[in-house]
């Protein structure tokens, strides 16, 4: 690949995922002119406030509904991804996720204890649920890796993917019986585990962007390694690289970029597994290009599913994580299969 | 630079596979790891190049190397493991640019001009720098084995330990690939200064490529020495349990 086509290519991808992000903000119920959107934009952004000509409401559904919401989709989607490219070249498999080391579990039994034990902490007022979400996501992270290096001094993948396993069923099995026993609360948990966007705000985002930023920074300080890794811990250690600490430090990164994402929007799954791979086809598994890659086509990708999600129904609303599913699946299927069809 | 190994033991699980291994390796030797299958070869490798746990000592220049940072020790010993997983299809320039990771000036980002340069020579040097666009699982057997080496050359150690490094490769690279050998190590320090430890199936090869020749049996040192003796029909069959000799001097 040279370099002239390659920036092409992430010129391209560049547009095409603003292109998304713009649409994602403008469809809907109420639809809005590029130059009023850009009115707005401008507006709050230097200060000067919305454009007289521009309805109030107009800026209200816009500024504080519309486009926070695809904000945070897009960093949603960005986080899950670019923690997925980083797993699979950690351990060596193209099925890893973000989610192998129990993450989503971990943070689902997190938001059952506080939902059905009803508990809160004044300071925490309405972040109750996304908090309790992220400790106890981390915290089961922490204990699988805890466990994996007690078991196995040099951490290996195999270990490693194992010990979330059987974690991520153990906690699952352990949330299952939390929701049978508390049936009341079992929709409003069903609804917490398929994932939404909906009513997130500014507020929401405030703390993603730092968080995805400080995550995204890291991983791609590691990105040489991250491909020294993607040949196995004998090869990576041969190579020069502490196979066992960069994988516990990125372990944990991941995790951190997860549980943040998963603790305000649920469980959304399949962008982390689908848009690393696509970008792999596109750019190659050099991971200085994967990881930013993946990050704009996950971002763009969840932008798109929840735009799908909120208006495919309306005004009813189908879970984010359900659409991410349902378009990703058949899309992920053709990617791979025409892939194949070529080597036959 | 001198590589020290006192009374080391290694262990896969509770089986001992190297008991009470005591050896020295200096500058510009070329060493020949030899024994059956499961004797210990590419444990002992693994173990000198600080990838695996042992007991006793295994000291680079007097330090433990251990205790030495991952680094640091590639930095001096490149290990070309005998299994090649391929994961990802990186193509062959990528895969031999991160050979010289251990020796860069730039962890994070890329490599720099000098590195690019470095993976050139080491391609060519090894025969594919034509293949460098190409992607690993693109490779024949003997293709992805010759990209091994060149990256393990990129590492730009002054120990190169290979563990069969005449896997897959037809006659005609098994026979270059001692004048490569011989080559390097020339080239790289303009002396003789470089140092070579490795296992090799195919004995005509190792005679051909090393001097001295460490012989184990059932993870012991059975022999140690110039590696014409060791390859006698006595000592061939003190190791091997059978008579290879036969088959050597037919092939020789």
């Amino acid at each position: 690949m040279t370099k002239k086509s390659t920036g092409l290519k992430i010129a391209l991808s560049a547009v095409l995922c603003l292109f998304i992000l713009v649409i994602a903000i403008r469809a809907g119920s109420v639809y809005i002119s590029l130059r009023d959107l850009l009115g707005i934009i401008g507006g709050h952004i230097t200060g000067r406030g919305t454009p007289a000509d521009i309805d109030p409401m107009m800026d209200s559904i816009f500024w504080t509904i519309r486009m926070p919401r695809a904000v945070m989709a897009f960093l949603v989607g960005g986080a899950l991804s670019v923690s997925g490219a980083c797993m699979q070249a950690l351990l060596q498999n193209p099925l890893a996720s973000s989610y192998t080391l129990g993450v989503s579990s971990g943070a689902s039994l997190g938001a059952a204890i506080v939902l059905i034990l009803n508990i809160s902490i004044p300071v925490l007022a309405g972040f109750m649920l996304p908090f309790a979400g992220f400790v106890f996501g981390l915290a089961t992270v922490i204990i699988a890796i805890l466990l994996a290096s007690s078991i196995d001094r040099n951490v290996s993948s195999a270990t490693v993917v194992l010990i979330g396993m059987i974690l991520s069923l153990f906690v699952n099995g352990m949330m299952n019986l939390l929701s049978t026993l508390n049936a009341d609360h079992s929709k409003q948990l069903i609804l917490w585990m398929m994932g939404s966007f909906s009513a997130r705000g500014w507020k929401h985002c405030a703390i993603l962007f730092p968080v995805c930023i400080a995550g995204f920074v890291c991983l791609m300080l590691m990105s040489r390694k991250l491909d020294i890794m993607s040949f196995g811990d004998l090869q990576a250690r041969a190579m020069g690289v502490d196979a066992k600490k960069t994988k516990i430090i990125a372990i944990l990164i991941c995790s951190l970029l997860t549980g943040v994402s998963v603790a305000f929007t649920g469980v959304i799954g399949f962008v982390d597994l689908a848009a690393p791979h696509v970008v792999r086809k596109i750019f190659g598994p050099s991971h200085r290009l994967v990881l930013p890659m993946s990050f704009i086509y996950g971002g763009a990708f969840m932008a798109l599913c929840d735009l799908v999600s909120r208006t495919l129904l309306s005004p009813r609303e189908i879970p984010v994580g359900a659409v991410t599913a349902l378009i990703g699946a058949p899309f992920f299927a053709y990617v791979f299969f025409a892939s194949r069809r070529k080597h036959i | 630079m001198i590589l020290t190994v006192k009374n080391m033991t290694a262990c896969y699980g509770r089986t001992e596979i190297l008991k009470d291994i005591s050896l020295e390796i200096r500058s510009g030797e070329k060493v020949f790891i030899g024994g059956a299958n499961g004797s210990g070869k590419t444990t002992l490798l693994r173990v000198l190049a600080g990838i695996i746990p042992h007991r006793g000592e295994v000291l680079i220049n007097g330090s433990d190397v251990s205790a030495m940072k991952r680094k640091a020790v590639a930095g001096l010993i490149a290990l070309m493991p005998q299994t090649s997983e391929m994961y990802f299809p990186y193509t062959v320039y990528e895969t031999v640019l991160l050979g010289t990771y251990a020796s860069s000036g730039n962890p994070f980002f890329g490599s720099n001009a000098k590195d690019a340069e470095y993976a050139v020579r080491c391609m060519k040097d090894c025969g594919v720098y034509d293949l460098r666009d190409r992607h690993l699982d693109e490779l024949s057997g003997g293709q992805l084995q010759r990209v091994l080496l060149a990256r393990t050359f990129a590492q730009k150690a002054p120990f190169l330990f290979l563990d069969e490094p005449g896997n897959n490769l037809d006659i005609k690279y098994r026979a270059e690939l001692c004048d490569r050998l011989n080559d390097w190590t020339c080239a790289q320090t303009g002396g003789t200064d470089n140092t070579l430890v490795a296992v090799f199936h195919d004995l005509e090869q190792a005679r051909r490529c090393c001097r001295r020749a460490v012989m184990l049996k059932d993870g012991r040192i059975v022999f140690d020495g110039d590696i014409n003796e060791a390859l006698t029909r006595d000592m061939l069959l003190k190791v091997y349990d059978y008579d290879v000799s036969s088959y050597i001097m037919d092939k020789s």
